[in-house]
């Protein structure tokens, strides 16, 4: 007999999963039965917020999706913190759960781990959230979990099954994978009109964000018949290459973007939210526009929110392109100078650059040129914005924007090296963040994966305390106890050391690229860098 | 004087009698800091939000008054969630107060810094309300409504979210705690009915929950008077001394408890769910007339209901049954019980596997080191499974083993907030290897705030429990054997002594050390050493 377990295990591998992130538990042992004789991957974190953040890197650094195997009750709790920084970044994530048996659903009985209304809670934090009542469901939920990673906004999407129905018979379910629906593109009319504006641009500008994270060669080909410079959000570093010359880097929050956005007279917009933590990351009040705008987005509420378009395009980032490039000719953009224009901010964008982090950087960067960088919350990401560039989509992220969690870096960089066991990963991290996920260093030792773990040690919550100053509060709480960082690395298995300057840190690095094993580099900010400047 | 909402909200837990507060400053709670400066409220800093809520239900357990949490929206209430849901489960009054965005941006989807699209969506499951305000006079109201929650009825967690503008905007009033009505009182009627049933009978048991914590005179002088045995939930463990002779002691897991339990032809459940996990079977053997005293009036129509409902406090309860009873004949009275629970016993006593036999070697040596009104934190751990029937609880309160939610990792965050609220009392945790890496973080906390916790780990280097059942059901052992850290050096990373111990004499010397040490310090136990078999 074939259980429902061993059969979601069967379509997980037909979807091409290869990767899931859990840890068993009394309520989920049954989705292991299938896992013996099959491809798929199975990766234990030390908590449950551990496996969605290596879910999470997993696919920010490759575009493949990973799965994870949760628990009812408070391994669901554990991880919803991942699924809300997933659903703020709209990154797919496919969460199985068990729920208890189908007949005390939301019954109250004080069941182990019960959660009534678990789905409720788990709303919030996904695209949707369903109860599997039988095994004969399964394929259809799972075909309408991937229409939405493969060709929607993407998110996390989570499916609980009930204790009774996992281990339920299910030889009868066709395990063949449906064919996937084609991702939307954009209507003649919204093509036309885009190009009506476009064509009498004199100043545009491009503004990519995550949603054409995979469209580089359709938006460098745009920019370059509009003669177009392009600023990205975070999500969007490396769309199109720093060392390519329409190319502005920095961030949209830094005041020569915005005034760059202000005074363009058509922006097109592809793919991003205009979100605060992208666009006005230092509270200088929201993005002012005095030219139109053109919105390119997947998520037709997405193109009513922050910004109104002058025209507003659904369709997938890279479809539009497409067809925006066709109807270009050339020399469809005239007298933009967006190649000068682009120069001139990435000059004063590096002119305005802080020393000490440029040279933390520009070490990072000679040390491993094909690293890809998963960062926390903390002081040196909120510089990477403006000092770090890549060549490449998927090299960089952090959570610092959107949900802003603390704790990312760890396990998100051990799903990033997973995912690309031949490039280098450091996780970048401040010793307040560590603290919230130091266990997942000893998932690393145990994968054996040669992850690097960077700790920015600035003894405290820098940030808050910076603002607790300004606002004339009392310092509580931010100045915290921090334990000995090569002590606990040692301790969880990694190769631990201190780098004091410049040198230092690229030959350790360098070093920890050769390991079989994870390094913790601790470097502490008075080293480096001022504080916050 | 005017005030921000934020320090006058501050202000007014304190004169609810709110001490103590459990949250990392973010910037969006920063004016309830402010509020903490200017009052006798102490803030206390975890390592994870979900220490926050771990800390306050410890915090709760022990003293009855409700935990106070002060979050960030967004990540800080979802990584308090799985705390808050444990503090559901076993009904735990908690009190999060947590900010939210600016009001305008409410529900919007604007991609704001820690953004959820509905914040009290995601805690409704977990709390007994979750509630947005919207004007700063809304809050004395609301937390008046929290407070009857709290003292009123079932307690269970509170949350309430606050605009981050609203946190800010000035209230010209002192703000006063309103009365919070006394818990209802049972009706004659329903009291007499049980009484006489009571009487009546040949035979009865009694069980005891979390209800009855501030019941316990009461209910050992009704055993006395009905001269019946009592058997404790996890959360009614030491209401009746695990010593008095009338006691079965904890958990109904044992096949000897349910064979008396089957046997009784009434059953009198005092403030109990009657819950699975108090038993791990899902057909308790209750086969005699259920009477039932809760104050949550649900109870009496769920798996096990009520012949006989008495709805109200469960101290007023027995008293009223123990007057009710005076002049009545009892026929249980002059039956052999004691000769009858001490057969139990001893069978249950034969009954215990040899892993279980090492855990009492432990705990046996344990109880034999701590004074009666010491407090011992359990995690989900087999050590503290084992711990359920045979460590001898002489108080109430004094054992907490949280296994409704059966959440890993509880017992270090939990332990520190009882160590906060009794500093005068030895607060011990009993953890697994693997639950502790779930919140080692946690560690710098209670080595910032000098808390004397010895933390036992019982080190089997396994999610054992689940090993075990994938052994037995013929399942792949899959990521159930994590390679644990170096516990000692983890330890000395974090600033605490750490000890592996290989006799009973080492362990008891280590503990008492831990006991003198300004700290928390880890005690290792390796199952299957010789000290131990």
């Amino acid at each position: 007999m074939k259980t429902c377990g061993e059969v979601l295990v069967e379509l997980l591998d037909g979807y091409g999963i290869d990767t899931v992130f859990g840890i068993p538990g009394v309520h989920t042992v049954e989705l292991y039965r299938g896992l013996d004789n099959c491809k798929l991957r199975h990766v234990t974190p030390r908590h449950e917020q551990g496996a969605g953040f290596m879910a999470d890197g997993f696919f920010r650094s490759s575009g493949r999706v990973a799965a994870c195997f949760i628990i009812t009750g408070p391994g669901m709790t554990n991880i919803v913190t991942a699924m809300g920084q997933a659903l703020a970044d709209s990154i797919p994530m496919l969460v199985i759960s068990s729920v208890n048996h189908t007949y005390k659903l939301a019954m109250g009985h004080g069941e182990l781990h019960e959660l009534p209304n678990q789905r409720n809670l788990i709303s919030g934090v996904s695209r949707f959230s369903h109860t599997l009542m039988r095994p004969d469901e399964l394929p259809e939920l799972l075909a309408r979990a991937f229409a939405i990673f493969n060709c929607d906004r993407p998110g996390p999407v989570h499916i609980e099954i009930p204790i009774d129905v996992i281990t339920a018979k299910a030889n009868h379910i066709d395990i063949k994978i449906p064919s996937r629906p084609y991702a939307p593109s954009a209507s003649a009319a919204a093509i036309e009109a885009a190009i009506e504006l476009l064509k009498t641009a004199k100043r545009p500008l491009i503004i990519v964000g995550g949603g054409a994270v995979n469209a580089s060669d359709e938006l460098i080909g745009v920019a370059e018949k509009l003669d177009s410079p392009v600023v990205n959000t975070v999500n969007a570093k490396g769309v199109i290459p720093y060392s390519h010359p329409l190319a502005i880097g920095g961030s949209p929050s830094s005041t020569i973007v915005r005034d760059e956005i202000r005074d363009a007279d058509v922006v097109l917009a592809v793919g991003t939210e205009f979100g605060e933590t992208d666009f006005d990351y230092f509270y200088l009040g929201g993005t002012v526009r005095n030219g139109k705008l053109i919105r390119v987005d997947i998520d037709s509420a997405q193109l009513t929110r922050n910004q109104k378009a002058d025209v507003a395009i659904c369709s997938d980032a890279t479809l539009a392109l497409q067809m925006l490039q066709q109807r270009m000719s050339d020399n469809f953009g005239k007298d933009t100078d967006g190649v000068g224009r682009a120069k001139n901010m990435r000059v004063l964008l590096k002119e305005s650059r802080n020393s000490g982090y440029e040279s933390f950087f520009s070490v990072i960067r000679s040390a491993l040129p094909d690293v890809i960088i998963a960062g926390d919350s903390t002081q040196p990401v909120y510089y990477a914005w403006q000092h770090y560039e890549t060549e490449f989509p998927r090299a960089y992220f952090h959570s610092a924007s959107g949900f802003g969690t603390l704790g990312y870096a760890i396990p998100s960089a051990i799903g990033a090296k997973l995912a690309n066991p031949s490039r280098p990963v450091i996780g970048l991290i401040g010793d307040g963040a560590v603290q919230f996920t130091a266990g997942e260093l000893a998932s690393a030792a145990e994968l054996g994966v040669p992850v690097i773990f960077l700790v920015w040690n600035n003894h405290g919550y820098g940030e808050i305390k910076r603002a607790m100053i300004n606002g004339n509060l009392p310092q509580i709480g931010v100045d915290i106890h921090t334990p000995d960082f090569l002590g606990l690395g040692k301790a969880m298995g990694c190769e631990s050391v201190r780098a004091q300057n410049l040198g230092q840190l690229e030959t350790e690095l360098q070093l920890a690229s050769t390991r079989q094993g994870p390094s913790l580099i601790e470097v502490r900010q008075e080293d480096f860098a001022d504080g916050y400047v | 004087m005017s005030k921000s909402c934020g320090e006058a909200l501050m202000h007014l837990l304190e004169a609810y009698g709110v001490t103590t507060v459990f949250g990392i400053p973010g910037e969006h709670t920063l004016e309830l800091y402010r509020g903490i400066e200017k009052s006798n409220v102490r803030a206390i800093t975890p390592r994870n939000e979900q220490g926050a809520s771990f800390m306050a239900d410890g915090y709760a357990r022990v003293t009855g008054e409700p935990g106070v949490c002060t979050i960030i929206t967004g990540p800080g209430v979802t990584n308090a969630a799985t705390g808050i849901g444990q503090a559901y489960a076993d009904s735990i009054p908690m009190l999060v107060i947590s900010s939210a965005n600016d009001s305008p941006s409410l529900g919007k989807g604007w991609g704001r810094l820690h953004e959820t699209s509905d914040l009290c969506a995601i805690t409704r499951p977990i709390t007994a309300f979750s509630t947005m305000v919207h004007d700063p006079s809304e809050v004395p109201e609301l937390i008046a409504q929290a407070f009857t929650v709290f003292r009123s009825g079932r307690p269970r967690p509170v949350h309430i979210a606050i605009p981050i503008d609203v946190m800010e905007m000035p209230v010209a009033d002192n703000w006063q705690p309103y009365k919070t009505p006394a818990l209802p009182i049972p009706g004659k009627d329903a009291i007499d009915e049980a009484a006489s049933t009571l009487a009546q009978c040949e035979s009865s048991v009694i069980m005891v929950g979390g209800g009855a914590q501030h019941a316990s005179n009461e209910v050992v002088r009704l055993a006395e008077c009905l001269n019946v045995g009592v058997i404790a939930s996890n959360a009614g463990k030491g209401i009746v001394s695990d010593d008095h002779v009338l006691s079965l002691g904890g958990g109904v897991i044992s096949p000897a408890v349910q064979n008396y339990l089957a046997k009784a032809e009434v059953v009198l459940a005092i403030g109990t769910e009657l819950g699975e996990a108090d038993s791990f079977i899902y057909d308790l053997p209750v086969n005699g007339k259920v009477i039932r005293i809760d104050i949550d009036p649900a109870r009496f129509s769920d798996a096990f209901p009520a012949s006989i409902a008495i709805l109200g406090d469960s101290q007023s309860a027995c008293t009223q049954l123990l007057a009710a009873l005076e002049n009545q004949d009892i026929r249980t009275r002059s039956q052999n019980t004691k000769a009858e629970l001490k057969q139990v016993r001893i069978q249950q006593n034969t009954d215990y596997t040899d892993v279980e036999r090492q855990h009492i070697r432990l705990l046996d040596a344990l109880r034999d080191e701590l004074a009666d009104d010491a407090v011992v934190m359990g995690d989900i751990a087999q050590l503290v499974y084992t711990g359920t029937a045979a460590f001898k609880a002489r108080l109430p309160k004094t054992w907490f083993y949280p296994a409704g939610f059966g959440t890993l990792g509880c017992a270090l965050p939990d332990a520190i907030g009882a160590k906060l609220a009794r500093p005068e009392k030895t607060v011990v945790a009993l953890v697994g290897d693997g639950g502790f890496m779930f919140t080692v973080n946690e560690l710098a906390t209670a080595v910032e705030e000098g808390l004397s916790i010895p933390i036992i780990i019982w080190h089997n280097h396994s999610y054992a429990m689940i090993r075990d059942g994938m052994v037995k059901r013929g399942i792949p052992e899959i990521g159930v054997n994590p390679v644990a850290p170096d516990f000692i050096k983890l330890a000395d990373a974090f600033g605490c002594p750490g000890f592996n111990v290989s006799s009973e004499d080492e362990f008891r010397t280590v503990f008492r050390a831990a006991c003198e040490h300004q700290g928390p310090s880890l005690i290792i136990a390796t199952e299957n050493d010789d000290w131990l078999t």
